[in-house]
C-alpha cells in the first residue's frame, strides 16, 4: 500500500513534528474490512495530539481487498495510538446520519472503544519499541 | 349462561381455571417461592432461549372462523440477573411474541431479540448497558445509540418484513416465522443508526410514516408498503421533549411537543427530564406532501404516552385521541419498584384520560375530556387517518396492583362508552383491532389481545366483538405458561 499526502484533514497540522531521534518502524495491519472499496484513512498520534487537530502521521489506504497495511518508519519509540475510518464511498469524509452519528465503519488501535465519545489514549495507546512493532486492528 | 357482565371472568371462568389449570406452571412457582406477590408474574424473566411454539387451549367461547394472522407483540423479558434487577421496566430486554391464530386454533411462540446489550449482558450474567433508567457499567462500550439498543417496545411488519422497534436506536429486523433476529435495519445508507420510533404509523394502503427523534430535531420517514424509502426530512421542534408517540392525519403529520423536556438524555435518560408546563402542550402540523409547510398550534400542559388516530373534517378541523395525563407519570419513579414486586400505589390517583384534541383551522387547540380511562389506545387499522367511530384502550387501574384491569371501548360517533371488567386477577394489556371479513365500519372489527391470569399463573388471549365489548369475550385461549407483560404489537 502506498501512503498519499491527501490525509490533511486529520493531520495536515502535525506535520511540522517530525521525529527527531528516528529509530523505529511501525506496521499496522488493518483487517477485517467488510466492503473491498474505497480508502482506509488513518491518522498515527502521540499522547499529545491524540485529543486535537493534528496527528504524527498518517495514510490513505485504497481498499482492494479484506486487510490494509502501512508502515511508518523512523518513528521515535515511546506511545502511540492510531485513529481511523473507512471512507467507503471515497468522497474524503468521515459521513455521519443526521444526527451526527458516523455511517462509515471507525476503529482505534487496541480495538479500544469509546462510550459517549471516541475511545480515550489511554484505551488505545501501545508502545513502539526499539526493534519495530507490528500492530492490527479490525475494523468490525 | 347468564352471568353479570361485570363479573363474568371471576364468576363464570376464574375459579374454574385455576381449579383446572392449577398454578404449578410457568413462572408462578418461581414467584411463590421469593414470595413475590401474584402480579409479579408480569415483571419476571422469560427464558433464556424464549418459548417454542405452543398450542394455547380453547377455554371458552367459539373463535370466530375469520380470524387469521399473528398477534407479534414485544415487550422487556429480562428484568434480573440473580439478585441484580434492572434499574428500570424501559430496560428490559425486547422479547417478540407470535400468537398465530387460524383455523379457530392459536399457537404462541417467543424469542428475545438479540442485541448487542442482551449477548453481552447474558454472556456476563449481569446488567451492563447504559438505559432508560440505568447507569450502565463503565466498561460497556457505547459508540452508538445502537450499543444500548433493549429492541422492546413495540413491532412493525411492514411488506412481510417483520422488526423489532426500539424508540432510540434502529429497528431489528426479524425472521417473520421463526422470530430469529437478523440484524440492525438501515432504511439508507446514510441513516444508518438514525433512530426509528416505536410508533410508526401506516395508511390504509400500507405507507409507514415514522420518525428519528434526537432532542428538538426530528426526522420525518415516508417508508412504501413495498418497505422501500421514499422520503426522509428533518423538522426543529424547538425544544428537546420527550416524544414516545405523535399521530397522523390523511394529510398532516401531527408531532406532540408535551413540556417534558430532557435536554441532554444522558443514560440514565429518566434523570434528565424535567417538567416545564409553562409551555403547554404544543403541536407541530406538518403537511405530508410538503415538510417545510408548518403550523404551530397550542393547548394546555399536558403529559401522554400514547395517542389514538387523527382525521380531519370538512372545514380543515383536525381531531385525535390521546390518553392524556396532567403531569408525568411512570417515566420519573415508576417501571423501578414494580420489577421488584413493590407496589406503592401512586399511580392510583395519575390515570390516563381518554381526552379528544380539535384543532381549528386557526386558533389554540380544544380538550375534550371523556369519563374515560385508559392506556394503549388502538383504532381500527383501515381508518388511521380517517373518521372513525371507535377507540380502544387497556382500562381501570387498580388500587392494589399496577397494570389495568379491563378493556374500554369509546365511540367518538355515538358518545358511548362500553368496558368489560376482566376484575383484579387478570392484567389487561393491548388489543388491537382486526377488521372482519366483509365488514364496513370499524364496528365490524374483532379486538384482539392477551391478558395476565395472575391467580391461575397462565397468560390468555381474548377475542372480543369490538360493537359489543360490554358482553365478555367471544372465545379464550389459555396458554399452560405465564409471559412478562409487555408494551405493544401489531396484527399481520
Amino acid at each position: 500500500m502506498t501512503r498519499t499526502a491527501s490525509f490533511a484533514a486529520l493531520i495536515a497540522a502535525s506535520m511540522i513534528a517530525t521525529p527527531i531521534a528516528l529509530a523505529s518502524d511501525l506496521t499496522v495491519n488493518v483487517e477485517s474490512i467488510a466492503r473491498t472499496q474505497g480508502t482506509i484513512v488513518l491518522g498515527l498520534f502521540d499522547e499529545a495530539t491524540y485529543n486535537g487537530d493534528g496527528a504524527v502521521d498518517g495514510a490513505n489506504l485504497k481498499v482492494e481487498g479484506n486487510d490494509v497495511t502501512v508502515t511508518f518508519e523512523g518513528l521515535e519509540p515511546g506511545e502511540y495510538a492510531v485513529k481511523l475510518y473507512h471512507d467507503v464511498n471515497d468522497d474524503g469524509e468521515m459521513n455521519t446520519n443526521p444526527f451526527g452519528m458516523p455511517t462509515e465503519p471507525f476503529a482505534f488501535s487496541n480495538d479500544a472503544k469509546g462510550r459517549f465519545g471516541p475511545a480515550k489514549w489511554k484505551a488505545a495507546k501501545f508502545t513502539v519499541d526499539a526493534d519495530g512493532t507490528v500492530h492490527t486492528i479490525k475494523l468490525n | 349462561m347468564n352471568l353479570s357482565r361485570r363479573h363474568f371472568m371471576e364468576a363464570g371462568l376464574g375459579a374454574g381455571f385455576a381449579g383446572a389449570v392449577g398454578a404449578s406452571f410457568g413462572l408462578n412457582a418461581s414467584a411463590e417461592t421469593n414470595k413475590m406477590p401474584a402480579w409479579h408474574l408480569g415483571y419476571q424473566n422469560a427464558p433464556v432461549n424464549g418459548y417454542e411454539p405452543s398450542q394455547m387451549k380453547l377455554v371458552f367461547g367459539k373463535a370466530p372462523s375469520d380470524l387469521k394472522g399473528s398477534l407479534y407483540r414485544n415487550g422487556p423479558a429480562q428484568l434480573s440477573y440473580g439478585d441484580q434487577h434492572a434499574s428500570h421496566w424501559f430496560d428490559g430486554d425486547g422479547l417478540i411474541h407470535r400468537i398465530a391464530i387460524e383455523d379457530g386454533q392459536a399457537v404462541h411462540q417467543a424469542r428475545f431479540v438479540e442485541t448487542r446489550k442482551r449477548q453481552e449482558e447474558q454472556a456476563a450474567q449481569a446488567f451492563l448497558a447504559p438505559g432508560f433508567g440505568t447507569i450502565g457499567d463503565e466498561s460497556y462500550s457505547v459508540q452508538s445509540a445502537d450499543d444500548t439498543n433493549a429492541a422492546n417496545t413495540s413491532v412493525l411488519v411492514v411488506n412481510g418484513e417483520l422488526l423489532a422497534l426500539w424508540e432510540a436506536g434502529s429497528a431489528f429486523s426479524m425472521d417473520a416465522e421463526t422470530l430469529e433476529t437478523k440484524g440492525l435495519k438501515t432504511w439508507r445508507d446514510d441513516l444508518k443508526g438514525m433512530p426509528f420510533l416505536a410508533h410508526p404509523k401506516v395508511e390504509p394502503d400500507g405507507r409507514v410514516w415514522n420518525l428519528a427523534v434526537g432532542g428538538s430535531r426530528v426526522g420525518i420517514y415516508r417508508i412504501g408498503a413495498n418497505g422501500a424509502l421514499e422520503d426522509f426530512g428533518m423538522v426543529d421542534i424547538g425544544r428537546a421533549a420527550y416524544i414516545h408517540d405523535w399521530t397522523m392525519s390523511e394529510r398532516h403529520l401531527i408531532i406532540l411537543v408535551q413540556p417534558w423536556i430532557n435536554e441532554t438524555f444522558i443514560p440514565p435518560v429518566v434523570a434528565g427530564f424535567e417538567w416545564q408546563p409553562q409551555h403547554g402542550l404544543q403541536m407541530l402540523i406538518v403537511d405530508k406532501d410538503d415538510f417545510s409547510n408548518q403550523r404551530w398550534v397550542q393547548a394546555p400542559p399536558r403529559m401522554f404516552y400514547h395517542t389514538g388516530s387523527a382525521w380531519e373534517e370538512s372545514d380543515g378541523t383536525i381531531k385525535f385521541d390521546a390518553a392524556f395525563y396532567k403531569e408525568p407519570v411512570l417515566g420519573v419513579d415508576g417501571g423501578t419498584a414494580e420489577i421488584r414486586g413493590e407496589w406503592i400505589g401512586e399511580y392510583a390517583s395519575e390515570e390516563g384520560i381518554l381526552t379528544l384534541v380539535e384543532i381549528p383551522p386557526q386558533g389554540d387547540a380544544k380538550l375534550i375530556e371523556t369519563g374515560v380511562i385508559g392506556e394503549f389506545p388502538q383504532v381500527d387499522p383501515r381508518f388511521r387517518g380517517k373518521h372513525r367511530n371507535l377507540v380502544a384502550l387497556a382500562s381501570g387501574a387498580s388500587a392494589n396492583r399496577p397494570g389495568s384491569t379491563a378493556l374500554a371501548v369509546h365511540n367518538w360517533t355515538s358518545g358511548e362508552s362500553q368496558s368489560f371488567m376482566f376484575g383484579d386477577n387478570r392484567m389487561v394489556e393491548e388489543f388491537l383491532f382486526v377488521p372482519k371479513a366483509g365488514g364496513q365500519s370499524d364496528l365490524d372489527s374483532w379486538l384482539v389481545g392477551p391478558v395476565l391470569n395472575i391467580k391461575s399463573g397462565v397468560r390468555e388471549i381474548c377475542v372480543f366483538d369490538a360493537a359489543n365489548v360490554s358482553d365478555g369475550p367471544v372465545c379464550i385461549w389459555q396458554a399452560d405458561y405465564a409471559w412478562p407483560l409487555g408494551f405493544h404489537g401489531t396484527w399481520a
